[in-house]
C-alpha cells in the first residue's frame, strides 16, 4: 500500500529524460491536461474538508456533547466523489499501479514494440472506462427520478445524485485521459521507428 | 466451458496481462467482466456490475480512513518526527554495540505507531539514519538493511493500512486487527535487535566498515530537557491516535482524521510546512488514496466473478481430495504471496489473493485474524525481496548516492529479510502470538 504503496516508477526520478519513455506527465492536447488537474485539486480539496469535518464531529461530540449529523454518511459518499475527482490525474502522473518487469525490458530491447505495447494497455483502459459509463449512465436518471438520498428521514439525509454526476465526469475525464495517453504512444513510436529507419539508412 | 475452468482461465490470463505490464486494476476488471460475460451468456449483466462496483466498492465510512491515514505518514514524515524519535533512540543506546542499528528499529517501531504506511517509513530513515550510521564508521550495504528491514513494522504495528484493506476484504474487526498486530511488530523488532548484536558480535565486518565500531563523540550530547522536547510529539500522537482508538473515543476512521489534524499542528508550529509543500503532500496523498481505491473497486468485480464461478468451492474440495492438511495449504499460499511480491506491490496482493484463499482459510476452520497477520508478514517480505522490492527502491531514490547500488540495499537487507521469514514461521506455528492481546 503500502500500498499503499506507490508505483516504483513514480518513486525512481528519471534521469535525464532526453526521451520520454512514457507517456506520463507530459502537457495533453488541447491543454487536457489542466483540467485533469484541476479536478484533482477539487479533490485535494475535498480530503481537507473530509479531516475538518471529522474532527468538527469528533470533538463536538466528546468535548461539548454536540456531534455533527450525518458526518458517515457524508465520509461514505466523500471518498467516492475525491476517488473518482482524482483518478484522472492519477493515470496521468502515471501512478495506477502496474508492474514493469517486462516493459522494463522491452525498452531496451525493443523500444517500439514496448511503445506499442504502452498503446494497446491503454486503449484497454479506455475500453473499461467506456464500459463503466455506459452502464453507470442510467443509475445517475435514477437517482434523480427515485430522489435517492442517503441517512435518515427527520434526522439528516443528503441526495446522492451528486456524487454520481462526479463519478461520471471523473469516469469521463479518464476515459480521454486513456485515448490521448494511448496516442501519445503511437507518436512515440512511429518517433522511434523514425529514428531507427533513418539510422539503418546512413 | 464449466464455469470454474473459465474462472481457472481467467487466472492465468490475470497473471499473464499483469506480468506484461497492463495497469493492475484494469487487468482485474477486464478478466472479470469477461469471466463474468461467459458464465452469464450476457455483457449487459457483466457491464452492470462494473458499474454498480464503480460507485458501491468504497462507499463507506470506512474508506475515509485511506486518505486519512496516508495523510498522516506524509505529514509526521515532513514534521521531522521521525527524525527526533531517531535522535533521542540514538543517546540512548550509544554505548551498545551496533547501537545506531538497534535505534534504527526502535525509532521505527515508535514511528510506525504514528503512522501506517511502510514507505512513509523507508523515506525518512534513509534521510536521517543512514547518514548518521555511515558517519559512524557503519557498513553502507548494513545501513540500508536496517533502514529496509525496519520499514516494514510500519504495516505490521498499529495503524496500518494493509490491516484495514485486510478487514475490509475479509469482513473481520479492524480494531481487533491492529490488536493482534501489536505483539508480532514488537517481536519482530527485537529479533532484528537480538539479530543486529548477533551479527555486530560473530560477523562485526557485516555491520562495521573497518570491522570495528568508531568511538562515538560524547560531546555533543543533548541534556535531558531536549531529549524529553523531541520525544514529546510522538508521545502526543500516540497517545490521542491510538489511545483514543482503544479507549472508544473514536474509530479508525476519525483516528486517521485526528491524526493526520495533529500532525498538521506540530508540523506548522515547527514551521516545517510552507502552502506549496502542503499542497505537494495533499496532491500525493490524493494520488496514493486513488490507486489503492481504484484496485479495490475493480478487485470487488473480480471477487463476486469469483463467487460466481464456484472456484473457490470447487479448490477446496480439490486440496480435501488430494488430501493436503491446513500447514500445507498455508505453506502453499505464503510463498505464492511472496513471489507475487517480487511482481507488484503490497495492496495489489491481497486484492489478488485474497478473494480466492479467504474462503479457502475459512473452509479450513482457520481463525481469520491470526490468518491476517500472517498474510501481511507474508506481504510485508516481498517489499524487500527483488526485484520488485518497493521499500529498497524508495530507499534508493530517496539515498541518491551512485555508490550504493540496488544489489547493493537488497544484499544488506537480506538477513533482515531471512529473520522476517523466521518470525513468520513462528507466527504460523503458534497462532497464539497474534491472538495473546484478544480475548
Amino acid at each position: 500500500m503500502e500500498s499503499t504503496d506507490t508505483n516504483p516508477s513514480g518513486a525512481i526520478a528519471p534521469a535525464a529524460p532526453a526521451a520520454p519513455r512514457d507517456a506520463y506527465n507530459q502537457p495533453l492536447p488541447g491543454g487536457f491536461h489542466r483540467v485533469v488537474q484541476a479536478l484533482n485539486a477539487l479533490g485535494t480539496l475535498w480530503i481537507v474538508a473530509l479531516m475538518v469535518l471529522i474532527n468538527t464531529d469528533v470533538l463536538g461530540r466528546n468535548l461539548f456533547n454536540a456531534p455533527v449529523r450525518g458526518v458517515t454518511e457524508l465520509v461514505s459518499l466523500s471518498i467516492v466523489g475525491i476517488v473518482f475527482l482524482q483518478l484522472a490525474d492519477t493515470l496521468h502522473s502515471g501512478r495506477i499501479t502496474r508492474a514493469d518487469v517486462l516493459l522494463q525490458g522491452l525498452q531496451r530491447t525493443r523500444p517500439v514494440l514496448a511503445a506499442l505495447l504502452h498503446a494497446v494497455f491503454h486503449l484497454v483502459g479506455a475500453l473499461l472506462m467506456a464500459t463503466i459509463l455506459w452502464a453507470a449512465w442510467p443509475t445517475l436518471w435514477e437517482s434523480i427520478q427515485m430522489r435517492e438520498y442517503v441517512g435518515a428521514i427527520g434526522d439528516f439525509t443528503a441526495p446522492v445524485w451528486p456524487v454520481r454526476v462526479v463519478m461520471l465526469v471523473g469516469l469521463a475525464a479518464t476515459l480521454l485521459t486513456f485515448v490521448l495517453l494511448a496516442l501519445a504512444d503511437l507518436r512515440r513510436a512511429a518517433a522511434l521507428r523514425a529514428n531507427r529507419l533513418a539510422r539503418s539508412a546512413t | 466451458m464449466s464455469p470454474s475452468l473459465i474462472a481457472c482461465a481467467s487466472l492465468v490470463l490475470m497473471l499473464a496481462l499483469i506480468w506484461a505490464g497492463m495497469h493492475v486494476a484494469v487487468v482485474l476488471a477486464v478478466v472479470s467482466f469477461l469471466g463474468v460475460w461467459l458464465i452469464k451468456g450476457d455483457p449487459g449483466i457483466a457491464a452492470s456490475l462494473l458499474a454498480q462496483a464503480s460507485s458501491d466498492a468504497i462507499a463507506s465510512h470506512i474508506f475515509g480512513v485511506v486518505p486519512l491515514f496516508v495523510l498522516t505518514g506524509f505529514l509526521v514524515a515532513m514534521a521531522d518526527i521521525g527524525k527526533d524519535a531517531f535522535e533521542v533512540a540514538n543517546q540512548l543506546l550509544r554505548r551498545l554495540r551496533g547501537g545506531l542499528g538497534i535505534a534504527t528499529v526502535a525509532s521505527n517501531a515508535v514511528f510506525a505507531a504514528i503512522t501506517g504506511v511502510s514507505i512513509a517509513s523507508a523515506a525518512v530513515f534513509t534521510r536521517v539514519a543512514v547518514p548518521e550510521m555511515r558517519r559512524y564508521g557503519y557498513n553502507p550495504k548494513f545501513a540500508v538493511g536496517v533502514v529496509a528491514g525496519s520499514s516494514v513494522l510500519g504495516m505490521l504495528i498499529p495503524p496500518s493500512l494493509l490491516m484495514i484493506l485486510y478487514g475490509f476484504l475479509s469482513n473481520q474487526s479492524v480494531g481487533d486487527l491492529f490488536t493482534a498486530g501489536i505483539v508480532p511488530g514488537l517481536l519482530l523488532a527485537l529479533a532484528y535487535c537480538v539479530g543486529i548484536v548477533v551479527m555486530a558480535f560473530v560477523w562485526p565486518r557485516s555491520v562495521y566498515a573497518n570491522g570495528v565500531p568508531l568511538p562515538m563523540d560524547d560531546a555533543a550530547l543533548m541534556p535531558l530537557g531536549t531529549l524529553v522536547r523531541k520525544i514529546i510529539p510522538s508521545v502526543l500522537m500516540i497517545v490521542m491516535v491510538l489511545g483514543g482508538l482503544y479507549a472508544g473515543y473514536f474509530t479508525a476512521t476519525e483516528a486517521g482524521a485526528v491524526g493526520a489534524a495533529l500532525a498538521l499542528v506540530i508540523a506548522l508550529l515547527r514551521r516545517k510546512l510552507n502552502l506549496r509543500t502542503l499542497w505537494s503532500v495533499l496532491t500525493e496523498t490524493g494520488h496514493v488514496t486513488v490507486s489503492v481505491s481504484f484496485l479495490i473497486i475493480c478487485a470487488t468485480i473480480y471477487t463476486r466473478m469469483l463467487a460466481m464461478s464456484g472456484m473457490p468451492q470447487f479448490l477446496v474440495e480439490s486440496m480435501a481430495q488430494a488430501g493436503l492438511g491446513a500447514t500445507a495449504f498455508l505453506m502453499i499460499y505464503v510463498l505464492i504471496v511472496i513471489a507475487l511480491g517480487m511482481v507488484v506491490d503490497s495492496s495489489s496482493i491481497l486484492l489478488i489473493v485474497l478473494p480466492l484463499m479467504l474462503p479457502l482459510a475459512e473452509g479450513f476452520g482457520m481463525n481469520l485474524i491470526w490468518f491476517g497477520v500472517v498474510t501481511v508478514v507474508a506481504v510485508e517480505i516481498g517489499l524487500l525481496t527483488p526485484p520488485f522490492g518497493l521499500s529498497v527502491y524508495v530507499i534508493k531514490s530517496t539515498l541518491q548516492d551512485e555508490s550504493v547500488s540496488l544489489g547493493d540495499i537488497f544484499r544488506g537487507t537480506a538477513p533482515f529479510t531471512l529473520m522476517m521469514m523466521a518470525v513468520l514461521l513462528l507466527l504460523i506455528f503458534f497462532p497464539s502470538i497474534s491472538l495473546v492481546l484478544l480475548k
